[in-house]
């Protein structure tokens, strides 16, 4: 258990700055996920975390101390690795034994964190077996045994869940989730998965081209993005992204006026806006709300079973999707009319940032 | 369903027909040095045919184990092919694992170097091999029948080559756990190694097992030949005196070893041609 904090940390590989002059703090014992697109640095910066690939420039302190100087075995930091990485030609019980032995752990404690591990993971009758008598699950499960045996300050997590099937993933979550609770240490979990990140994570570190873009709960990501790119990064399916074709002051509060005429009231304060800026309004499927409004044809849709997302055009040929109960009667080329909820609705600036009171 | 499986049962019959084939064509040859080794040279003085006919005889054996030196020889053999394995799996080890995993200055240079080193043959060097080893006064030792062939381009090829495709995780994963350099490379590489290491150890040693060349030139005293330097001094004059049945008796006599330790290595043998060294 220690804080985590990242000081002006940048990296390039060859001409590329793939991490730039990044500053970072994490409490002790949050559960932090990386989140972004790939490429966006995130695995590099976790394999700098880990002392797998060398800082460029800038510092990495764990507890107070600084680690980045330091050999990755030094660190006090355990990785579950995306192809989980035990060592084939050990058994499950060797696999977590190695690393407790290098430190000169004795034999009797070895066996005893061991056997704690594993009825913790329920994988005590797979102790005999090789990796490759496993299944991806049970694999999954020894790799984050290998972790929690050396009961380490930091766990780091590099995309753990991606070779998993869709409802072992969604299980492997909840005990990741639970595990957090037990041992209480602090987590870092990279992902491109914004499930992932929303349903784990105690705080979500939005990366993007190097930099953070936000950071935050998962529910102030969702509905405070900073950036567009959040915004759009975020929530499945992606936020609708309006052009604003002008806006105009009504109570202290911006009114953005769209290609096909209808105006919206948000409620940004009209101060924040520029005059002359080019805007962009955004707003999530839930807050497009159909019963009447703006005119438009229904393009597609998609029964998700509890809900159906309806893809429809504007008058002006502009594309949104909204939400609709799951057994709605619609099909396609109908004419609906939908508001858009100007209190859940965001204004983006010219350079991609929230505009905020 | 039914039509896949029968046309699959006749592509298997027609490898099997095939497989045969080229079994015979390759233990033809061999049945009938065997057989040759058996028969009175005075008979095949006059024809080769008729292996299978009496009359047999074991005098050919008998002549070679007479031979005082014959098993001096093939112990000469055992410490130059069991030195020259050892020695080329430690070293096309520790270099395959440097060219692999470690980045250091002129590595690809250098990697092109063992590379261009599997172009030269090996008659081409023979003489500055010669001319080198009679200036430090080292022919007729172990060590000059050893030492050349150490240097070897395919199993530094074959080791790096077997190395990279270890995924890296593994060995970042072990030093996570707190293992040094040394320990990974001993603990992790190694072990996941073997099957490589069966390959190249299995090739090394059946090469110097049947190394002539190089042990003609450099060993000069009888008590220093290898077997097969050996077994061809017994001929004066090639077939002609000795005859043809005792000859044959050599080649098998030389041959024994490598049957012997085919039989233990069998397994390992056929993954190592198999080529993958997959579980």
């Amino acid at each position: 258990m220690a804080e985590l904090s990242l000081r002006n940390v940048s990296k390039r590989f060859g001409a590329v700055e793939v991490i730039r002059d990044l500053s970072l703090d994490i409490p002790s014992g949050e559960f932090a996920v990386f989140l972004g697109p790939s490429g966006c640095g995130k695995s590099t910066l976790l394999r700098m975390i880990a002392g797998l690939e060398a800082v460029g420039s800038g510092e990495i302190h764990l507890g107070g101390a600084r680690i980045d100087t330091m050999a990755p075995g030094d660190r006090g930091i355990a990785m579950v690795f995306q192809h989980y990485a035990l060592y084939p030609h050990m058994t499950v019980r060797e696999n977590m034994a190695f690393g407790l032995r290098n430190i000169g752990t004795p034999p009797a404690e070895i066996e005893r964190k061991i056997a704690d591990a594993a009825e913790m993971l329920e994988i005590g009758e797979l102790l005999a077996r090789k990796p490759t008598q496993l299944s991806g699950g049970q694999r999954q499960r020894v790799a984050i045994g290998r972790a929690i045996v050396k009961q380490p300050r930091a766990f780091l997590f590099d995309e753990p869940l991606s070779n998993l099937d869709a409802a072992l993933r969604s299980r492997t979550r909840i005990e990741l989730a639970r595990l957090h609770q037990r041992v209480s240490s602090t987590m870092i979990f990279v992902t491109h998965d914004q499930v992932e990140a929303m349903t784990m994570a105690t705080r979500i570190v939005v990366m993007n081209q190097g930099r953070i873009e936000q950071v935050g709960t998962p529910m102030e990501i969702y509905q405070r993005p900073r950036t567009r790119f959040v915004a759009g990064f975020i929530g499945a399916p992606a936020m609708n992204f309006l052009p604003v074709t002008g806006v105009t002051g009504r109570g202290g509060m911006a009114v953005a006026r769209l290609p096909d005429g209808s105006e919206v009231a948000t409620e940004v304060p009209i101060g924040a806006v520029k005059a002359g800026a080019t805007l962009t309004l955004g707003v999530r499927a839930e807050h497009v709300l159909p019963g009447n409004g703006a005119a438009a044809k229904v393009d597609v849709i998609e029964r998700l079973g509890e809900r159906t997302l309806v893809y429809a055009n504007l008058s002006d040929g502009s594309a949104v999707v909204y939400d609709e109960p799951g057994d709605v009667q619609l099909s396609v080329g109908e004419s609906v009319a939908l508001t858009i909820d100007g209190a859940a609705a965001h204004l983006f600036g010219p350079d991609g940032l929230a505009l905020h009171g | 369903m039914a039509t896949y499986r029968r046309g699959r049962g006749l592509g298997d019959r027609l490898l099997l027909l095939a497989v045969v084939a080229l079994a015979i064509v390759w233990i033809a040859p061999i049945v009938w040095v065997i057989g040759l080794s058996f028969k009175p040279n005075d008979v095949l003085m006059r024809s080769t045919g008729g292996i299978h006919l009496p009359p047999f005889t074991l005098k050919n054996y008998v002549d070679i184990i007479a031979s005082s030196q014959v098993f001096a020889w093939m112990l000469n053999s055992f410490i130059v092919a069991i030195g020259q394995t050892v020695l080329t799996l430690v070293i096309a080890s520790l270099a395959g694992y440097g060219f692999a995993r470690t980045n250091f200055p002129g590595r690809n240079v250098l990697f092109v170097l063992v590379l261009a080193a599997l172009a030269v043959p090996e008659q081409a060097i023979i003489v500055p091999l010669h001319t080198m080893f009679a200036a430090v006064d080292l022919h007729n030792t172990y060590a000059a029948l050893i030492a050349p062939r150490l240097a070897f381009p395919f199993g530094v090829l074959l080791m790096t080559q077997y190395f990279r495709a270890i995924p890296a995780e593994i060995e970042e994963a072990a030093l996570l756990d707190r293992a040094s350099r040394l320990k990974v490379f001993w603990r992790i590489v190694l072990p996941l190694s073997i099957p490589a290491q069966a390959t190249l150890g299995i090739y090394t040693f059946l090469h110097a097992w049947n190394e002539y060349f190089w042990p003609l030139v450099s060993a000069t005293k009888p008590a220093m030949y290898t077997l097969t330097v050996g077994l061809a001094s017994m001929q004066t004059n090639f077939a002609q005196t000795e005859g043809i049945g005792f000859l044959m008796a050599q080649a098998v006599f030389a041959g024994l070893p490598v049957l012997i330790l085919y039989l233990f290595f069998q397994r390992h043998i056929v993954s190592a041609v198999a080529g993958g060294g997959n579980k």
